[in-house]
């Protein structure tokens, strides 16, 4: 490209500096070689100029208006040129002057640059939008005009003008006359290649109207000056040139003006048409924008604008319970809440169906804005449920149509589409978030939880442990208080995931400062309400048993704070054991003092003591059974001669095989202690 | 998991929720805007209606603890009624009896309110 542009300019300059060289040497071309050596220079030199500017003519081509406006400008500029040249060389007479000759070069290139720019606009818009190449008519046309132009160079009559001596083409010529009237055939021929207009919207339609109208004046005056003698003189086939072209832009542009007058009235069904197509384009940028659903609002209200003409959009969104009013334009967000709360409110819009409302035929709009007269309202609906609804309104007289409220209609779907997507996607981003939280609170919850279990004599200690997928809050640990005494804790927090994460780590720091005081358990309880009154949620609550044991006094103290029961097998018998008591922070009064019950257990040798949560006897089967109480007493009776550690084995065994193809919704934690003296081997004491 | 829904009645200034399904974490907000909306009605003497209820998780048990202060507060309560076996035994090993009234009828616990007045 660039090197053809190179060799296209390369082409003009250098036609141009021969055709200078020659005008100095010969400064009038009094003999026939001469003179036609200088015509053919002229030509080929406007010609070379035209090939070369017709490419700066290329890019601006989807904007045939702008053509016009350049193709204006530039003969505005020859008419000021051709007004000023007479002035400017009524003192040069003597035409062979070397001032002459430099001033009328000059003058004349910028006439072959200014010419062969117009013409390169009056082909482009020529060629624009045409189906069939005309390329053909139109080289011939060119050739035409070369040939007219060299006629009049060689058939013509020597005039005296003003007492100058200026050359015209001999009128009386039949070969001349011959070739005019061929060349003027051509260019009504080509004249009527106008495709380009019907593509313009109507407000570009009437400035080519009254652009029309200024280039026909212009190409009418400058075709009809006869003062440009000096131009004459230089060359009479540049000045049939120039008269050419300007006949030509009169002709064309006087055939566009009708052309445009006739398709004036039905520009708008044009522009219509044009906004269907871009408002597809809008659909499709809309659809894909799925990320931010502020800026899909804007989308829609500004399209709407578009595809119905109107002068104010708004969109109304269902949330749960309330509507919410978004991206109102053209109108004020008052003004719209007003108005679609009216017409939602008396149900004047269908959820199932685009409405044109007349709002100067509503009854009670009184207090509605004033200056709104039609309304298009469309439902905004999802596998036939609502999500909101797209307004569109008129502040003119004229009344929305079927085919506006169609167009709103149809956009409304897409939009509905697009909103919903919009919707999943930032439920999927939450949903993922809320993962991300749990596996931050599951973590938390793991490393709360004993590293391992503690080793004391007599006593067989196993604990379980499984979380579910959404953190259950469930915590157990043990803490040693002398060295007979040590504790343990298995507690439950209601709710899930972080808060519940967090509210264990509370828990867990008030259970090991408080087991270090040498509080009974019913007096640590009793604190740990007391504490956690200050930060506890409202709504959470924490069900605990605590409980001591005693290894030299060989005894089980324990308290039950709204807890699942405690489960003690002694002596070939199973019993649950539910002391009173509530939740911590179900009440902060003396009412939760007053309702802890301690209870105290002998331990003897075979003893079990299981502590467990919810989890375990809430486990459901695929029939919505719970494991229950019973099936976890009998497990535990049937293996009571086991270790701690196989006991817990064979729980989560069962359990896992009872809930079999359900999932965990709940933790599911397990404490067993074995009381065993035999274990006490002398000598370890 | 199954669903849960709660509808309003009123029986005189009582408001009567029924309840029914599974009550747990993920339903919970289900109550909490009923309650909401009492509070924002006014109507503080509360009733729930556990007959149609089938499982409650013990985020569903707090959701009563979130409201039921502010029940008090303004002369009313929220009482239990028609709970089935193993629902009460969730409120009873918490020790809601303790704290709260239960009612095998929705018309006892109707007329313990009109009794108060």
């Amino acid at each position: 490209m660039d090197k053809t542009n190179n060799k296209k300019i390369e082409n003009a300059f250098f036609v141009s500096v021969l055709l200078f060289v020659f005008k100095i040497i010969f400064p009038s071309a009094n003999t026939f070689i001469l003179l036609l050596i200088n015509e053919i220079l002229i030509l080929a030199s406007a010609y070379f100029w035209f090939i070369y500017v017709s490419d700066f003519v290329n890019p601006k081509v989807s904007k045939p208006l702008s053509l016009v406006i350049n193709a204006g400008l530039l003969n505005a500029l020859l008419f000021f040129l051709m007004s000023a040249s007479s002035w400017l060389f009524s003192g040069l007479k003597n035409s062979t002057d070397l001032i002459y000759v430099l001033f009328s070069s000059i003058i004349a290139f910028v006439f072959i640059g200014a010419l062969s720019y117009v013409f390169a606009v009056y082909k482009k818009l020529c060629f624009y939008r045409q189906k069939k190449n005309p390329s053909l008519y139109y080289k011939i046309m060119l050739i035409f005009f070369a040939l007219t132009a060299l006629a009049s160079a060689f058939f013509k009559a020597d005039k005296t003008v003003e007492g100058l001596k200026v050359v015209l083409p001999d009128s009386n010529s039949l070969i001349y006359n011959i070739l005019f009237a061929i060349t003027v055939s051509l260019i009504l021929a080509n004249s009527f290649r106008v495709a380009w207009i019907a593509f313009l919207n109507k407000k570009q339609k009437i400035n080519l109207l009254m652009l029309s109208i200024a280039i026909i004046f212009i190409s009418g005056m400058n075709s009809a000056n006869d003062n440009f003698i000096f131009i004459k003189n230089f060359s009479p086939a540049l000045n049939q040139l120039l008269d050419l072209v300007m006949l030509y832009g009169l002709l064309y542009f006087i055939i566009v003006f009708f052309i445009t007058l006739f398709h004036l009235p039905t520009a708008e069904v044009i522009d219509r048409k044009n906004e269907e197509l871009s408002s597809f384009k809008d659909i499709s940028k809309m659809m894909s924008q799925v990320f931010d659903s502020e800026e899909l609002y804007e989308t829609i209200t500004s399209t709407t604008l578009k595809v119905s003409n109107a002068n104010a959009s708004w969109l109304v969104i269902n949330n749960n319970d309330d509507t919410t009013i978004h991206s109102v334009k053209g109108i004020g967000l008052i003004e719209a809440k007003q108005l679609s709360d009216f017409l939602l409110g008396r149900k004047i819009v269908s959820s199932s169906e685009a409405k044109i409302i007349d709002i100067t035929e509503v009854k009670g709009k009184e207090d509605l804005p004033k200056d709104i007269y039609t309304i298009v309202s469309a439902p905004l609906s999802i596998h036939n449920s609502n999500k909101g609804y797209l307004f569109a309104a008129r502040k003119t007289y004229y009344r929305f149509e079927e085919e506006d409220s169609k167009s709103v209609s149809t956009f409304a779907d897409f939009a509905a589409i697009a909103l919903e997507n919009t919707k999943l996607l930032e439920e999927s981003i939450e949903k993922e978030r809320l993962e991300k939280e749990l596996d931050v609170a599951r973590d938390v919850q793991y490393k709360l939880l004993p590293q391992k279990i503690p080793e004391y004599k007599n006593l067989d200690i196993a604990a379980l442990f499984v979380p579910a997928f959404e953190v259950g809050g469930d915590y157990y640990d043990f803490f040693e208080i002398d060295k007979n005494k040590f504790a343990v804790v298995i507690a439950d927090v209601s709710g899930k995931g972080i808060e519940a994460a967090f509210i264990m780590a509370e828990v867990k720091g008030i259970f090991s400062s408080l087991s270090k005081l040498n509080f009974s358990t019913k007096e640590l309880l009793i604190k740990a309400n007391s504490i956690l009154e200050r930060s506890l949620p409202k709504k959470i609550f924490v069900t605990v048993t605590f409980g001591i044991i005693d290894t030299k006094e060989e005894k089980f103290t324990f308290v039950r704070a709204g807890h699942s029961p405690l489960l003690y097998l002694s002596d070939n018998n199973i019993s649950r054991l539910v002391p009173q008591g509530i939740g911590l922070g179900l009440n902060f009064t003396e009412k939760f003092d007053n309702l802890l019950k301690e209870m105290e257990i002998k331990l003897n040798n075979n003893d079990i003591i299981i502590l467990f949560t919810d989890g375990i006897n809430e486990t459901l089967n695929e029939y919505f059974e719970e494991f229950g109480y019973d099936r976890l007493e009998k497990l535990i009776f049937e293996n009571r001669h086991l270790s701690a550690d196989q006991i817990s084995k064979s729980i989560m065994k069962a359990i896992t095989t009872f809930s079999k193809n359900r999932s965990q919704h709940d933790d599911i934690t397990l404490v067993i202690l074995k009381w065993n003296n035999n274990i006490n081997k002398p000598g370890v004491n | 998991m199954a669903d849960f829904n709660v509808t309003k009645r009123e029986v005189g200034d009582v408001s009567i929720l029924d309840v029914n399904g599974f009550l747990d974490a993920h339903t919970a907000p289900d109550l909490e805007n009923a309650f909401n909306n009492l509070i924002e009605n006014k109507n503080y003497k509360v009733v729930i209606n556990f007959s149609g209820l089938k499982y409650i998780s013990s985020a569903g048990l707090g959701v009563f603890m979130a409201y039921v202060e502010t029940m008090r507060d303004n002369g009313g309560d929220i009482k239990f009624s028609n709970l089935k076996d193993d629902v009460y035994n969730v409120f009873d090993l918490l020790g809601f009896p303790m704290l709260y009234e239960f009612y095998k009828s929705e018309d006892e616990a109707i007329a313990k309110y009109n009794r108060a007045k």
